[in-house]
């Protein structure tokens, strides 16, 4: 009986796994069945990630927030329920805060460039089991984003449309590891390529051998065929460092993107591209800084005891202000 | 395992997908991320015989691979899953009844976890995938492992209660 039953077993399992290899050689070969059945999932999970999304919003940094909860004191129990509601809406009022934030800073920039946009809301995130770098945004073709749109935050490039339902959109990370994007040095005009890492860095391979790299010089987007799926001029990373060891023909670095990927809860996707080319018009420009320069005045003679001091006051070193 | 079985664990299979879809994917877990699905299913498959586990795993790869943010073939998740819920069934057995050991069961649904996430990784370099900096991925593994040992004593015993509830009298048997 138990030969049978592990015979029975086996059998399960190879028909399981054929029928799984079965899935994996007709997606492969491109049946739509992957692509509608996703869709699908997505038109069904959109509404219950928007609903998620609005009432849960503030327990995304929970392990960051927990440290102002668990105060409570059975004398202070209406008190301090009414200061815990109060203390909810300022979390919600800070996250709203935050979001108006980035939306205005990610509007600033689309503006700045004359794109048109359609600015959106995070609403979910590529789960761990998932691998793939995503966000799902609460826009979609209703709103007229399709498939191969960049999509942009307040400090630049977040990446690009995956897949779009009528109301929500899949927005393919540009840390994703399968994520290229053609990209020019602002200040040099070198041309490469970016390649996302899976992390906050991102490696360029100059497309000129003669090219040079800097550190500290910003990369904007090259821009593709009729701006799909990347509109030009828009800010993507900055050079941290650069690989003078390797044997390739060209030259590679080390970039790191301008927009922090975690925290980004607004972006907005570009549905036009701008009538010109804003070449450099978006690298950001670094702040003006204070600079003191103090002039050293020797410190006066101590007096020798017995010596009576004068009550003159001691000289100063002098400062003066100047911006760079 | 029976039809009734069958329908009632994809059912609860699917609401966890969107749980984790909709509420855990949108936490920003300390290390990395927490998959609540995986636990949920190695767990499930856990207290299944030898033929529920294998279809309880390719069921709940097949669920996975309906994911719209995952960037793999359909069916991928549904392989590594029926071979999961084989390879725990038959090391299952070797270690005897979980209801005496829990520390045992945590102890084989955060390694399942691991595993099946490195299996899912090891198919797609297969299938030609490219997955990212290998730190980065152990980090992934390590973290979704760490978070799944510490939630699994409260996930666990729920899975089991419900279990219990759901089985048939037959089923007891």
């Amino acid at each position: 009986m138990a030969s049978g039953g592990n015979n029975r077993s086996r059998l399960l399992l190879v028909i399981l796994l054929v029928t799984s290899l079965f899935l994996i050689t007709l997606d492969l070969r491109g049946v739509s069945l992957t692509n509608s059945s996703r869709s699908l999932t997505q038109s069904i999970l959109a509404p219950v990630q928007r609903v998620f999304s609005s009432a849960f919003s503030p327990v995304g940094n929970f392990f960051a927030d927990v440290k102002n909860f668990g105060k409570t004191k059975a004398e202070l129990k209406d008190v301090q329920s009414q200061n815990e509601k109060l203390k909810s809406q300022i979390i919600i009022n800070e996250d709203i805060k935050g979001q108006l934030k980035q939306l205005h800073a990610t509007l600033n920039l689309a503006g700045r460039g004359g794109y048109t946009v359609v600015a959106a809301r995070v609403i979910g995130r590529g789960s761990a089991s998932t691998f793939s770098q995503t966000i799902t945004i609460d826009a979609g073709t209703s709103s007229g984003v399709t498939k191969d749109m960049t999509v942009i935050a307040g400090a630049g490039l977040v990446g690009v449309i995956k897949s779009a339902t009528s109301s929500s959109a899949i927005v393919l990370l540009m840390s994703d590891p399968s994520f290229r994007i053609g990209v020019r040095i602002a200040g040099t005009q070198s041309a490469g390529v970016l390649l996302g890492q899976g992390d906050s860095s991102y490696l360029l391979q100059l497309l000129d051998p003669a090219g040079s790299i800097s550190v500290g010089e910003v990369l904007v987007s090259l821009g593709s065929d009729n701006a799909r799926p990347f509109v030009p001029g828009i800010p993507v990373g900055r050079v941290t460092g650069v690989d003078h060891t390797s044997a390739s023909l060209t030259q590679q670095a080390t970039v790191i993107g301008l927009t922090n990927l975690d925290n980004v809860d607004v972006v907005s996707v570009i549905t036009k591209n701008a009538k010109q080319d804003p070449k450099n018009a978006l690298v950001p420009t670094p702040q003006p800084t204070v600079t003191v320069y103090v002039t050293p005045v020797p410190l006066p003679v101590l007096p020798s005891p017995g010596v009576s001091t004068s009550g003159s006051p001691s000289p100063m070193p002098s400062a003066t202000l100047a911006k760079k | 395992m029976r039809s009734a079985r069958i329908i009632s664990t994809t059912a609860f299979l699917l609401l966890i997908f969107v749980i984790q879809e909709s509420l855990i994917a949108r936490i920003n877990f300390p290390i990395s991320g927490f998959s609540l699905y995986i636990a949920v299913l190695m767990g499930l498959i856990s207290f299944e015989d030898r033929d529920g586990a294998i279809v309880t795993g390719f069921i709940g790869g097949l669920i996975l691979d309906l994911s719209p943010t995952i960037d793999a073939p359909l069916g991928q998740w549904a392989l590594v899953m029926t071979a999961m819920g084989y390879l725990f069934s038959v090391n299952r057995e070797t270690i005897g009844d979980f209801a005496t050991r829990p520390a045992a069961l945590i102890f084989f649904v955060a390694l399942g976890s691991a595993t099946s996430l490195f299996l899912f990784l090891f198919s797609g370099l297969m299938l030609g995938e490219n997955n990212g900096a290998v730190s980065k991925i152990a980090l992934t593994v390590a973290g979704n492992s760490l978070w799944t040992v510490l939630f699994s004593p409260l996930i666990l015993p729920v899975l089991s209660k419900l279990r219990a509830l759901s089985l048939s009298s037959r089923d007891r048997k």
